[in-house]
């Protein structure tokens, strides 16, 4: 999701007419985006994260003005194909961000409205679909500052009158010092070369970092230079379609630039549409409605596409702007949207299947139900834990490797995955003291190990906490829960630091170990704050 | 009316005071039984006591062992009848005491050095010793007390003096009366007397309750609570979605939770430098850090159309990283990847699973680190979007909740959509479940010409609808013995 506000007066102006705040929310919902708030002025919308083009307010106006049916335009050309400027690409950005486009902008007008948005635009653009500005970056300059050809190169340190900032400063200073260089410099990482944009005068732009003093974009801006680098030639020049489109909407006329590299040279914006054909009946097939061949053309053009009808398959022809359409099934969403979903009537599919659970939980329910016919309850805690609470409180020191370790977890406390289900159940009783004795309380989930690969191992535990418990009472619960599983099983003596040493067993199965049980610790119990005698068991299933 | 009570009242009769001592053999339930009725029937005015001030007395040890010999002034005074004896061979503390006593009472006098019998002590020794006659007799008897201090009040003074008894006062009950109140008491109590009270195994096997009365049980006592135990909140949420997925044909299927980030992101077409993969959103692990990716042809096949698609490099190192599954539609691509499985299957294949997914979130009333999603997928030819409402539709109706659909994007699925269903107390439409027909190609690589429909939801998000017993996330979780247990069932 991608939240923008818009001023509505400006998309208004955009779209040519006023909508009231009914019929607006009503078409942006249509369109199947989402209205979160609306005031007076603005109003605030959540976005899909893949469609960059309707960020902007230009092309938001544009893609409601089509769903409306207010104008048709469905096609951009830029005329001419001499390029206004040329940029050279050096030999040393290769390695660090290799790709740039680009676009000269003549007689814009900007007021206060439109020089605002188009400055938030490009910095959600990088920060989104650029990956904070790491996959892309936007550079608006002054076309009139600019002297000459320009060449994108990577250099050794050099001095740089960045934008807003009083003094010429080392790049390698604006990364340490700078807030934006601070910000962004990920995206240069340990690099001795810095990626800079020059003219005939020197450095335009510290890329993408910070842009010259000399060559800022101000409300009395006429003609401009839009520079996009990154690291994605694919994405650096279908982005420069993109901004080209809204010039154009915005009433300025664009003019191409020539970017050479090494051997090769393209001519930018592209201005490149592909065309998909898809059969009419794998559409309907697809949303499962009969639409008809004019219908699906009339949905495609309200979102923007242009179609026409080839055989028994419909030509889509992808607008400049969208950067989202992989294949056909991308064209049927918007096809979808464009119909209604609260239009799609439901049909059911036909299917014998025979419903099934796993045996595991089948078996899960049956020892649950074992249990709560024992008087303990279910609890359900937390998979992540802590080595203080599932070890150092259980009196287990030895916390070798073979356990499941997170990193950066934002609950500082959680730093692991359980290993065994007692802790957190000992917790439950603990922040219960108050509460009526005795207290049964069971869980029956996953606890996890490495030997070798990760191993998740389905665990029952209960807890029981009454003044009179003793080791023979948990025997009984235990053998109770064993026989009613049909196991053939043996106990043995066992020692084990969380319980009070003999009095402490262990249950064996054909050889193995697969269980614990006894009286908690005393040193365990008051780690846990539990004032009552405990006793407790765990086996695995 | 205790049945100690009944018994002390009907062994009295008015006008006819009883000892306790009477009572105790007469009622023929012990001393202790008495007392407890009796201090019981006083207090509500049923009966009367009578009290008196007794003194009673005991012997100390040291009094013990001189009533059970002499007493050591006899001891010296019999030795001196034969010889006298000089001062300085009395070494020991017997003697010594002995000595200190008969010299007090004139038995003995000292010249040079040499203890002789004074007349006095030539009587003592054919009269006895008073105080030693005293003690003894006390030893053997301790309500002489009361007759020694009348007659003997010097000698027993001297023994209390010496330490040798201790008194003790004590107020005795002496008689118990029946007032009416008792006797109103019992006509009510005895009223019931031949009415069944407990019933027991004897009763029913001979059936001696036949012709009699069973007696009225007061139903308005407080009573001991019960509680009952309980499967927790969630437990049974989970176990009705996993019914609803049954009931209409849903085999269930699940997966591990530790996985390489491939099986959580790339195999569902998140591009590796999507924002989702970020650690503010997902576990990354440190131990194990790296997970191997064994299906190394599904791998290959990612890896190409991530490329075609992203126009970036794809790199395995990315897709190795350990993290907690974000997500249970993993399970479901593993198993779609793993279609061979289902071979005695017919298309449409439909699975689901429930289990628990993790997100790198701090806890507050709608956020947790762990909890339990649900994912179905319709594996078939010619699935429709239409097919999908339907589905989630009817699964949800069954669960009770009325939805809509709204266009929605994920990178996995093409059409999307989010589910939204009627939150009827607070009269609004909450976001429920994520859907969509899984994108070509992911179901690509696993066969040809199928389409998939695919979808998650959180249960917790379903239970906060539907129960209206909880109203924050985090109480689902860690939570205390009182929480379950104030639980309704129902």
């Amino acid at each position: 999701m991608v939240n923008v506000t818009f001023n509505k007066n400006y998309l208004f102006r955009l779209l040519g007419l006023r909508l009231d705040e009914k019929k607006l929310a009503m078409h942006i919902e249509k369109m199947g985006f989402e209205v979160e708030t609306s005031t007076k002025e603005e109003v605030g919308i959540a976005l899909p994260a893949n469609r960059p083009d309707v960020v902007d307010i230009v092309g938001f106006a544009r893609a409601l003005k089509n769903f409306m049916h207010k104008s048709k335009k469905l096609k951009y050309v830029i005329k001419g194909n001499a390029p206004a400027l040329e940029i050279s690409v050096g030999g040393e950005i290769e390695g660090l961000r290799p790709f740039i486009s680009g676009m000269v902008v003549k007689g814009m007008k900007f007021d206060e409205q439109s020089l605002k948005h188009l400055l938030a635009f490009t910095e959600k653009f990088a920060s989104n679909y650029g990956r904070n500005r790491k996959r892309l970056a936007i550079g608006l300059h002054d076309l009139d500052q600019i002297a000459g050809n320009l060449t994108y190169d990577a250099v050794k340190d050099e001095e740089f009158l960045a934008l807003g900032i009083s003094r010429k400063m080392k790049l390698s200073e604006i990364l340490k010092r700078n807030e934006k260089g601070m910000a962004y410099a990920g995206t240069i990482g340990d690099s001795k070369l810095y990626p800079v944009l020059k003219d005939a005068n020197g450095t335009i732009s510290f890329v993408p970092i910070l842009n010259s003093e000399r060559t800022k974009v101000t409300g009395s801006t006429k003609n401009l230079l839009i520079e996009i680098t990154g690291t994605s030639r694919y994405i650096v020049e279908k982005s420069a379609d993109l901004f080209a489109a809204m010039f154009l909407d915005l009433g300025a006329s664009v003019e191409k630039v020539k970017v050479s590299y090494k051997g090769s040279s393209v001519i930018l914006p592209k201005m490149s549409s592909a065309n998909i054909e898809i059969p009419l009946i794998k559409i309907e097939g697809q949303i499962g409605v009969i639409i008809g061949f004019n219908n699906v053309i009339s949905l495609a053009n309200k979102m923007g596409y242009e179609a026409a009808l080839v055989g028994r398959n419909i030509r889509f022809r992808i607008p400049e702007y969208r950067l989202d359409i992989l294949n056909e099934q991308d064209v049927i969403e918007d096809i979808a949207i464009a119909y209604g979903y609260d239009f799609i009537q439901a049909v059911s599919i036909y299917s014998e299947q025979m419903g099934e659970i796993e045996d595991a939980t089948r078996r899960s329910r049956e020892l649950s139900e074992v249990m709560v016919g024992l008087g303990f309850s279910e609890m359900l805690n937390s998979y992540l834990t802590s080595e203080r609470q599932d070890f150092d409180s259980m009196r287990l020191k030895d916390h070798d490797s073979k356990y499941v370790r997170v990193k950066d977890a934002k609950m500082q406390k959680l730093t692991m995955l359980r290993t065994s289900l007692l802790p957190s159940l000992l917790g439950n009783i603990g922040m219960s003291v108050h509460e009526k004795m005795p207290q049964r309380i069971f869980e029956l989930d996953f606890v996890f190990g490495i030997s070798g690969q990760v191993n998740e191992n389905q665990m029952l535990a209960g807890v029981i906490t009454d003044p009179k418990s003793n080791f023979n009472q948990i025997k009984a619960v235990v053998e109770a829960v064993l026989q009613s599983m049909r196991i053939e099983y043996q106990i043995k003596e066992n020692s084990h630091r969380s319980f009070i040493e003999g009095r402490c067993a262990s249950v064996i199965l054909k050889g193995k170990n697969i269980g614990v049980f006894g009286e908690v610790h005393p040193e365990v119990l008051s780690n846990f704050g539990i004032e009552e005698p405990t006793i407790a068991f765990e086996i695995s299933l | 009316m205790h049945r100690y009570e009944i018994a002390v009242l009907k062994c009295l009769e008015p006008g006819k005071p009883l000892s306790l001592e009477q009572l105790v053999e007469k009622s023929g339930t012990g001393r202790d039984g008495v007392l407890w009725a009796i201090e019981g029937l006083s207090k509500s005015g049923a009966i009367t006591m009578a009290r008196k001030e007794s003194e009673s007395v005991s012997l100390t040890e040291e009094g013990k062992l001189y009533a059970s010999s002499q007493l050591p002034e006899t001891a010296l005074i019999q030795k001196l009848s034969k010889k006298s004896i000089e001062i300085r061979t009395l070494g020991d503390p017997q003697s010594r005491i002995g000595l200190q006593w008969a010299k007090t009472k004139e038995l003995i006098a000292i010249e040079k050095g040499i203890i002789i019998l004074t007349a006095k002590g030539k009587e003592a020794i054919s009269k006895g010793i008073g105080e030693e006659y005293v003690l003894k007799k006390l030893g053997e008897n301790p309500s002489l007390f009361t007759m020694m201090l009348k007659e003997k009040k010097q000698e027993v003074e001297n023994l209390l003096k010496r330490k040798l008894i201790v008194t003790e006062r004590r107020n005795e009950i002496t008689s118990i009366t029946i007032n009416p109140k008792g006797k109103e008491l019992l006509t009510a109590e005895t009223k019931h007397e031949g009415e069944i009270d407990a019933l027991d195994k004897k009763a029913i096997a001979t059936r001696s309750w036949k012709g009699k009365k069973f007696k009225a049980y007061d139903i308005n006592v407080p009573v001991e609570s019960e509680i009952p135990a309980k499967l927790h909140p969630l437990r049974r949420a989970i176990n009705s979605v996993k019914d609803t997925y049954t009931n209409m044909g849903f085999k269930e299927i699940s997966g591990p939770v530790v996985i390489p980030a491939f099986w959580n992101f790339d195999t569902l077409f998140t591009p590796q430098d999507h924002p989702a993969r970020e650690v503010q959103d997902t576990f990354y692990l440190s131990n194990p850090s790296q997970i191997e990716i064994l299906d190394r042809k599904v791998m290959g096949k990612v890896k190409e159309e991530h490329e075609q698609a992203w126009k970036s490099d794809w790199l395995e190192q990315v897709a190795m990283q350990a993290v907690l599954r974000t997500q249970t539609t993993t399970v479901s691509i593993q198993e779609l990847y793993n279609l061979s499985k289902y071979k005695e299957y017919k298309l449409p294949l439909k699975l689901f699973s429930v289990g628990r997914v993790f997100r790198n979130e701090n806890i507050d009333y709608k956020h947790l680190p762990d909890f339990y999603q649900t994912d179905g997928i319709i594996v078939g030819e010619n699935l429709t979007l239409a097919n999908l409402f339907d589905t989630l539709t009817k699964i949800y109706k069954s669960l009770g909740l009325k939805v809509k659909f709204k266009p929605a994007y994920f990178p996995f699925v093409e059409p999307g959509a989010e589910m939204y269903a009627y939150h009827e107390e607070r009269k609004e439409w909450l976001e429920v479940a994520g859907c969509g027909m899984l994108r070509r190609e992911i179901t690509g690589i696993a066969k040809k010409n199928i389409t998939v429909l695919a979808w998650g939801a959180s249960v917790e998000r379903l239970l906060l609808i539907t129960d209206k017993d909880i109203e924050r996330l985090p109480d689902l979780y860690n939570n205390g013995v009182g929480w379950i247990r104030s639980r309704k069932t129902l």
